[in-house]
């Protein structure tokens, strides 16, 4: 009998440690790559086979903002995901509250074809808005890279204020009505504040999307508009792997911030959910 | 001036081929807590929103207080509403939702906490200013609602199955709070409810609602004594239906053929034999007599087919006659068991009749 127990005992801490290397092993897996590149872009004479850089230096850093010319490019990036965010966003709201709110014949039809831009291999889909944008002369244009980007934050926009939409209680705006508001303080005062959360949660979505999307930039950007995901690429080209890493690490900042602003500020189901019922 | 602080005039509401309000046409006193009681998809609950004016009737109009409103939006009809799943704002603290008609209307901001102050005197939910709806039970939760439907003191109050999302206990509690409330404000009152034992404990006069119709309008005693229709007697509880002819009227009773049984029940008027009649007992009115007590009027031998024991009664299936059957309740302390013959009356006074086809 004790026997037994103890074996049964064994086989849980069996159990234990294997949980817990699997649980390193993959957090090695996501955090070694990032590791690499973090230790490489501050390593100097870092070659061969060793395991860790000989001398440390912010060199490379200082190389990729001179030369790769990475404050113009960051502007590049933000002020082009701040319009792909806004334009998605409303196009959200409208198109949320539309999806969300109203009985229509096609609903379902109509989800497909906003989708359909996330559906199709992103390369099949740049080339044939590169040409498009070549006609129309938005090629290397913030307005042009951002709407290139629309098509694929848009649907996100649209899928998450869809949900925030549907989940608003008539019942509540009814409320409000029968409190004495009429449809522009019911807005104000009740259906802006409850969809809040949905259209913070779209436009952390659609923002981090824009500033990571690589495919469409690739074909729809020029001298002016190189964004930061184009701009490491480009660097890999040239072949001066501590500047791409320290490119790398610059990128992954703004992306850590909203990460750390998610987890701390907002709950979730709130983000994706909105307020349901009671 | 009218007596009348709602009327219903007429209305109608079709959603395509569905009719949710035929011709509805009611008149709701001043200081009245009228019931609209009927089951889901009866219409009520449409009637209800064509008040708010959330429902624009197809036809008809709609009078508040001497005044058509058939056309004046939601916002502008100053009423107070409570809603089913409370519908409070989940953005706000109860302060601000209670606060929320006031604030809507620009009152003076020491006015106002002073009339959210007493409103929430009014429901007992002092203390609970600066929660939000989301920390707060199912009965506090009503009780924000219920304040926030009367803190501008509104001239209807309008309450959408109100109990329904609470548990049977906090029920039956805040129905009477509520009927007390509302009486003590003088406030007319529409309550719209599926359950009748509901209806009939809160209100003035109820209204049942069939199919977008109304069936009956009456105070609960007369609902429950006098229903004037079988759909009415099954709604408000009663379960045992006998069919039959008129053999002769005497006076206030007459004589009534079932199958082949002679009852005596009091007379109808505008009635004269041949007319074919539905007779109405209620389960707890029938008598089960002891197998020596004499024969009499409306007694009849029966055979127990079915016994259920229910806690403080029995219920029992009782066939008799050429293949009748009645829902009696009896005495939990002397059983019968299935099978067991048994002898019943049917009071005289306690059969109902209505004319039938």
């Amino acid at each position: 009998m004790r026997l037994a127990r103890a074996y049964i005992r064994g086989l849980w801490d069996g159990r234990m440690i294997l949980g817990y290397t699997l649980l390193l092993s993959l957090t090695l897996f996501i955090v070694a790559p990032f590791l690499m590149i973090a230790l490489r872009s501050v390593g100097k004479g870092w070659f061969y086979r060793l395991w860790l850089p000989p001398q440390l230096t912010l060199d490379w850093y200082r190389w990729a903002v001179e030369v790769g010319n990475i404050p113009e490019v960051m502007k590049n990036t933000l002020i082009i995901g701040i319009i792909a965010t806004a334009i998605s966003t409303v196009i959200g709201i409208f198109a949320g509250w539309a999806f969300g709110r109203r009985q229509m014949p096609g609903k379902e039809v109509a989800m497909a074809i906003v989708l359909l831009p996330r559906m199709i291999p992103p390369i099949t889909y740049a080339l044939g808005v590169a040409k498009i944008f070549y006609t129309l002369e938005l090629v290397d244009t913030y307005l042009g890279v951002a709407l290139a980007h629309v098509s694929v934050c848009a649907p996100y926009a649209i899928l998450v204020l869809s949900a925030t939409f549907e989940g608003l209680d008539e019942r509540v705006l009814e409320a409000a009505g029968v409190c004495g508001a009429n449809t522009i303080k019911r807005f104000f005062y009740v259906v802006l504040p409850l969809i809040m959360p949905g259209i913070l949660a779209s436009m952390i979505f659609t923002f981090t999307h824009s500033y990571n999307e690589f495919t469409l930039t690739l074909l729809t950007y020029g001298p002016h508009t190189v964004t930061l995901p184009v701009r490491t690429y480009l660097a890999v080209g040239d072949g001066y792997w501590e500047i791409t890493s320290a490119m790398a690490v610059i990128m992954v900042v703004p992306s850590l911030v909203i990460l750390a602003l998610i987890q701390r500020r907002a709950e979730p189901e709130k983000l994706v959910g909105g307020f349901k019922g009671v | 001036m009218t007596d009348a602080m709602i009327e219903f005039r007429d209305v109608s509401k079709r959603y395509g081929s569905l009719v949710a309000n035929d011709h509805l046409t009611l008149r709701i006193r001043r200081g009245e807590l009228m019931t609209l009681l009927g089951p889901s998809g009866c219409g009520k609950t449409t009637a209800l929103r064509c008040l708010t004016g959330y429902i624009r009737p197809d036809e008809g109009r709609i009078l508040l207080d001497g005044k058509d409103v058939t056309d004046v939006p939601t916002h502008q009809r100053e009423l107070g509403m409570v809603f089913q799943n409370f519908a409070l704002f989940p953005h706000l603290t109860v302060q601000d939702n209670v606060g929320f008609p006031l604030m809507i209307r620009n009152l003076p901001k020491d006015q106002r906490a002073r009339m959210v102050t007493d409103a929430l005197r009014l429901v007992r939910l002092e203390g609970f200013e600066s929660h939000y709806p989301r920390q707060l039970s199912g009965g506090q939760q009503q009780r924000v609602g219920l304040a926030r439907a009367l803190v501008y003191r509104p001239k209807v109050l309008l309450l959408d199955e109100p109990l329904s999302n609470l548990d049977a206990k906090l029920r039956e509690e805040m129905r009477f709070e509520i009927k007390e409330l509302v009486t003590r404000l003088g406030i007319t009152a529409v309550y719209v409810t599926h359950d009748q034992a509901e209806a009939l404990a809160l209100s003035d006069r109820v209204a049942i609602m069939h199919r977008g119709r109304l069936e009956q309008v009456g105070t609960p005693e007369e609902i429950y004594e006098q229903p004037q229709s079988r759909f009415v007697a099954e709604f408000i509880g009663l379960s045992n239906f006998l069919e039959g002819r008129i053999e002769a009227v005497d006076g206030a009773s007459m004589r009534v053929t079932v199958g082949d049984l002679r009852l005596t029940a009091p007379a109808l008027p505008h009635t004269g034999p041949g007319q074919r009649v539905l007779l109405f007992v209620r389960p707890n009115e029938i008598e089960l007599l002891g197998p020596d007590e004499p024969a009499g009027e409306n007694v009849f031998e029966a055979q127990v087919e079915k016994a259920t024991y229910l806690g403080d009664s029995m219920d029992y299936r009782l066939t008799f006659g050429q293949g009748l059957a009645l829902r009696v309740q009896g005495d939990a302390q002397r059983r019968l068991s299935p099978g067991a013959p048994v002898r019943l009356r049917l009071p005289r006074i306690r059969c109902w009749a209505i004319t039938a086809g």
